[in-house]
């Protein structure tokens, strides 16, 4: 290849046939301002603001992609050059955001820079903004259309430098701007969140969020050795620069405790070596901790049988508990094993719930801890997620398939099958899975997080269930008209195991039991949705609404003409419930009655969003009840907005972790709410209460007691929350 | 339990029952030549039959301690607490043909009077009084919270008062953000620390004036007349807090007229039943 010969501000400079005017410049130390250049990325000439004089041109050139000829003369700092350079960068100031986030953030948008560089204090062209929004769906990248200049870095960043090619173009004119997929927003996008694109923006249009606040315990990760592990590997290093405080490394030793049940946190781990235990050392009982096991015959009844006789009935054959992790927690003895490429702890990074069990190091372990924006990083990471994928797929789906008891006939050989052809799906928070209407195409089974099911109704939304992992949707569609017949919508980031119709119909083909057990249920689901749907249909909806009395199945209502106050239900509430009472006589008033603080079986029960080893529930019946694994997290009470759940602290004894061999009073907790009594015929409230003053009844039977027309106790009420 | 057309079919039946007793006695009665008498078969039938339904009424007592357990709802017990407990007396009174011979049975048929009148009036009370502390009592709370939520008024008090005149334990001093005069700022933290607290206090004590409803306002009418305009949201706020004070204390009052007849009613009925049942043993055997 020959050189060529050209003259840049007088200066006679030789370079590489086929070289810019732009990098002919660089290599002579002529610096030429531009925005769209990059050097590791195809020159495009886009902003032209690299623009240069070539005598006997003419026009100005885009330096950038203008080839250097021979004997060609430049001139990088003519008064023509320098006009239109200033014209430039005023137009593209004058629908800047100034200053930008990146200019708030570290001062060196590189427009901003060059605007005052220009001497550009206040563009003569009048200002206005392109309406093209914010898009803050990313967890490490906030993209803000209005700063973008249109340069394309990012889109090259993207598709010439990580192969991604994720980002594009979209809109025209005023509105032109960069896209994700097919116009997505970004944490919806097949992003990977390698960083390429926020590195490569010279504007705040792309920028780092800056979500290290806290200073993780444990030992900082340099940014080459990050990079040396397969799934950082093709993360930008400027980007893992910038999140290096959101992951450390932790070691553990043996028998040491990693994070408990209950706790709240905000980050997740990922076993690099050694095993470790994962349990939950919350006793098994709701709420009296002394009632099996004491003494030695009560010991050894108690291994001997397990937790089997103490079941529901419609609980009989569950196998597992969901908690946080790649395993499901054996039901009658809750402990598992995690391993090296096990990542635990997502549903609290991601979503900041309590963590679902206790893990303790079973061997010496070394753990990457981190944080929310480093955990969207590995999980959006193709190689990572493949290997998540293959261990869920390897070690937990079929429990997880088996944890639904109609598939716990399967056999091994079509799990087999499964294995390779179930897809695992990731959704965020507000995605709408499935839309009522829609041709039913999937089964879906819950890995992670929350699914709502509603269905529209006039004046609103009806939610007809909130399931959490384990919880499987799909079915009716499938089974039944081969159309959608709720809307289901992801309450948070979801993970879903899709089983598509094909293999579902095979499936059901195969096994003529799961398909009469599947019938079975839909028939029943049906059966809940119509009386569901009925309920609602036969009162003013805006009633319904507009108070909480309206959302609740059964009201614990006490006629204080005839109460005499002798507390008969509380204490057989609390003889019912382990010396626990779960109601409290104290409420809201409606003219001689009083609503009990005591659950009310909401029709949309906010309280089951969330737990995290999901042990609070809907039964058949419909009532919401706590399970006995419940962790004592109190999201549940938290969760509830009439104040009916409430923690009850207990004593159990547990090994001191400081004294070796002795033991130690901890106070624990369980979250405790009114069960109906549905073990029993009737609530032990109003069957105690020898006055006839308690009743549980029905929303719309109590306002008949009432005799107050819905709608003006609906103003009431609204009126008093105003 | 409040006495009203739910109660019909025990009452129907009580009063079917004591007309068929009422008539076997009289004809019993007109028939003995010697008189009615607790010893004869009628008589012991009365006798039994009577102590039996005694022994149910006194039964609802246990029924209440075993609250949960499924041996028929504890209305249907106290309705037959009620009605079966009252038709025992006309039985008890035919077993023993209205005569009480002997210091024990004169002893038992005092205790049992005494046992149906605590009753009655404790029904009676239990049919008007619920309405009564619902009605007056609208700010009521869980009888066993009333110390607590009266510590909690008094606090709320002091918080107002401290943010006119300082801390109430002090002595007075410049409070921040409002302009008072110093006199009337004194004349606050007087009234408050002479009238408002002790009250708050011991609520209970008599003849306090803030204790009357129709003295309270006055009171607090003449403070406010004297006191400059910013404080007088503050005596308003103090008003309220003392009217909740007022309704605790007609709370208490109220449920202990409600729950105190029991003390007559309860132990009495042990011993009339335990009395009876020495009673029946001593009769059948001497």
């Amino acid at each position: 290849m020959s050189d060529v010969q050209l003259t840049i501000d007088g200066l006679q400079v030789s370079v590489p046939e086929g070289t810019s005017v732009f990098d002919a410049a660089r290599m002579y130390g002529i610096a030429i301002p531009t925005l769209c250049h990059q050097q590791n990325e195809t020159p495009v000439g886009v902003c032209r603001v690299c623009v240069v004089d070539v005598e006997k041109a003419r026009v100005l050139a885009a330096s950038c992609v203008r080839p250097a000829e021979n004997d060609m003369v430049v001139h990088t700092n003519s008064e023509r050059v320098l006009r239109a350079r200033k014209t430039l960068v005023e137009m593209l100031m004058a629908d800047h955001p100034s200053p930008c986030a990146r200019q708030r953030q570290s001062n060196d948008c590189e427009l901003e820079t060059l605007a005052r560089l220009e001497g550009i204090t206040e563009p003569r062209f009048p200002r206005k903004i392109s309406a093209r929004g914010q898009d803050n769906s990313s967890l490490v990248i906030a993209v803000d259309h209005e700063a973008c200049i249109l340069c394309d870095r990012c889109v090259r960043g993207c598709d010439e430098i990580r192969h991604n090619d994720v980002l594009g173009r979209r809109g025209k004119g005023f509105l032109a701007g960069i896209a994700f997929d097919t116009n997505l927003p970004m944490g919806n996008s097949s992003c990977v969140s390698c960083g390429e694109c926020m590195v490569s923006c010279p504007t705040g249009a792309l920028t780092n969020k800056s979500v290290v606040k806290t200073v993780l315990p444990g030992e900082p990760v340099d940014v080459d050795e990050l990079q040396q592990l397969s799934y950082f590997q093709k993360v930008s290093g400027t980007f893992l620069e910038l999140n290096k405080n959101a992951v450390v490394r932790r070691q553990f030793r043996k028998g040491e405790i990693v994070c408990r049940e209950g706790e709240y946190g905000s980050t997740a781990f990922y076993i690099m070596e050694g095993q470790a235990e994962v349990f939950l050392s919350t006793p098994m009982a709701h709420v009296n901790t002394e009632r099996h096991g004491t003494g030695f015959l009560g010991k050894m009844t108690s291994r001997l049988f397990g937790r089997r006789e103490e079941r529901r009935s419609e609980e009989g054959r569950r196998e597992t508990i969901p908690i946080d992790a790649p395993v499901d927690l054996p039901y009658d003895h809750p402990v598992a094993t995690l391993g090296p490429g096990d990542l635990f702890g997502e549903m609290t990074c991601m979503s900041l719930y309590p963590r679902s069990a206790t893990v303790r190091a079973a061997t010496d372990c070394v753990m990457f801890e981190m944080l929310r924006n480093v955990l969207d990083i590995i999980q959006r990471n193709k190689t990572l997620k493949a290997q998540l994928d293959a261990n869920y797929r390897r070690r937990a789906l079929d429990d997880h398939l088996r944890s639904v008891p109609m598939f716990a006939t399967l056999d091994q050989k079509f799990i087999d099958i499964l294995r390779d052809k179930v897809e695992l799906v990731r959704y965020t928070k507000g995605d709408v899975i499935c839309q009522q209407g829609d041709v039913a195409d999937s089964f879906y089974l819950i890995r992670l997080g929350f699914v709502k099911v509603s269905e529209p109704h006039p004046g609103g939304e009806l939610v007809l269930a909130y399931l959490g992992r384990g919880g499987y949707f799909g079915e009716i569609g499938l089974l039944g008209g081969g159309i959608r017949t709720a809307t289901c919508t992801a309450l948070d980031h979801v993970e879903v195991v899709r089983i598509h119709g094909e293999e579902f119909h095979r499936m059901v083909g195969r096994f003529p039991e799961v398909r009469r057990s599947l019938e079975t249920l839909v028939r029943e689901r049906q059966e809940q949705n119509r009386q569901r749907l009925a309920t609602a249909t036969s009162m003013p909806l805006d009633s319904f609404l507009a108070q909480g009395l309206m959302e609740a199945q059964s009201l614990l209502v006490m006629d204080l003409e005839r109460c005499t106050r002798c507390d008969a239900c509380v204490r057989a509430c609390a003889d019912a419930h382990d010396g626990v009472t779960r109601l409290i006589r104290e409420g809201q008033r409606f003219d001689k009655y009083l609503v009990a603080t005591s659950c009310r079986h909401c029709r949309d029960p906010l309280c089951m969003v969330g737990c995290p080893v999901g042990s609070i529930r809907r039964r058949n019946s419909l009532e919401v009840i706590i399970e006995n694994w419940c962790i004592g997290c109190g999201l549940c009470a938290k969760n509830c907005p009439y104040g009916n759940i409430n923690m009850h602290p207990f004593t159990v004894l547990e090994n001191d972790p400081v004294n070796a061999g002795r033991q130690m009073a901890v106070v624990k907790q369980k979250a405790t709410s009114c069960d109906l009594c549905t073990d029993l015929a009737e609530p032990s409230c109003v069957y105690a209460c020898p006055h006839d003053a308690a009743h549980r009844v029905e929303p719309n039977e109590f306002f008949r007691w009432v005799g107050t027309p819905l709608a003006s106790v609906a103003t009431e009420e609204a009126a008093r929350r105003t | 339990m409040r006495i009203d057309r739910t109660q019909s079919p025990w009452v129907i039946a009580t009063v079917a029952l004591a007309i068929v007793s009422t008539v076997a006695y009289v004809v019993y009665a007109v028939d003995t030549r010697s008189g009615p008498r607790g010893g004869s078969a009628i008589g012991l039938t009365f006798g039994i039959v009577g102590y039996a339904l005694m022994l149910y009424a006194g039964l609802l007592g246990a029924r209440k301690q075993v609250p949960t357990w499924r041996i028929g709802r504890a209305q249907t017990w106290m309705r037959g607490h009620l009605w079966l407990g009252l038709l025992s007396l006309l039985l008890i009174l035919f077993h023993g043909g209205f005569a009480f011979r002997g210091p024990l049975t004169l002893v038992l048929m005092l205790l049992f009077f005494i046992v149906i009148g605590s009753g009655i009036l404790g029904a009676v009370i239990q049919h008007y009084v619920p309405s009564l502390i619902t009605s007056r009592v609208p700010l009521e709370t869980i009888y066993e919270e009333i110390p607590h939520v009266r510590a909690q008024l008094r606090e709320e008090a002091d918080q107002l008062a401290a943010a006119i005149c300082g801390p109430v334990s002090g002595t007075g001093a410049e409070v921040a953000g409002l302009e008072i005069e110093h006199d009337d700022r004194e004349r606050f933290r007087e009234a408050y620390l002479r009238k408002v607290r002790p009250y708050l206090e011991d609520p209970e004590t008599l003849g306090v004036e803030l204790s009357d409803a129709r003295r309270s306002t006055e009171t607090f009418d003449a403070l406010r007349r004297l006191l400059a305009e910013p404080v007088r949201g503050v005596l308003d706020d103090l008003e309220n807090i003392c009217e909740e004070e007022r309704q605790l204390s007609r709370q208490i009052r109220i449920y202990h007229w409600l729950h105190a007849w029991l003390l007559v009613h309860v132990p009495l009925s042990i011993a009339l039943l335990v009395l009876g049942g020495v009673h029946a043993v001593m009769a059948l055997r001497y």
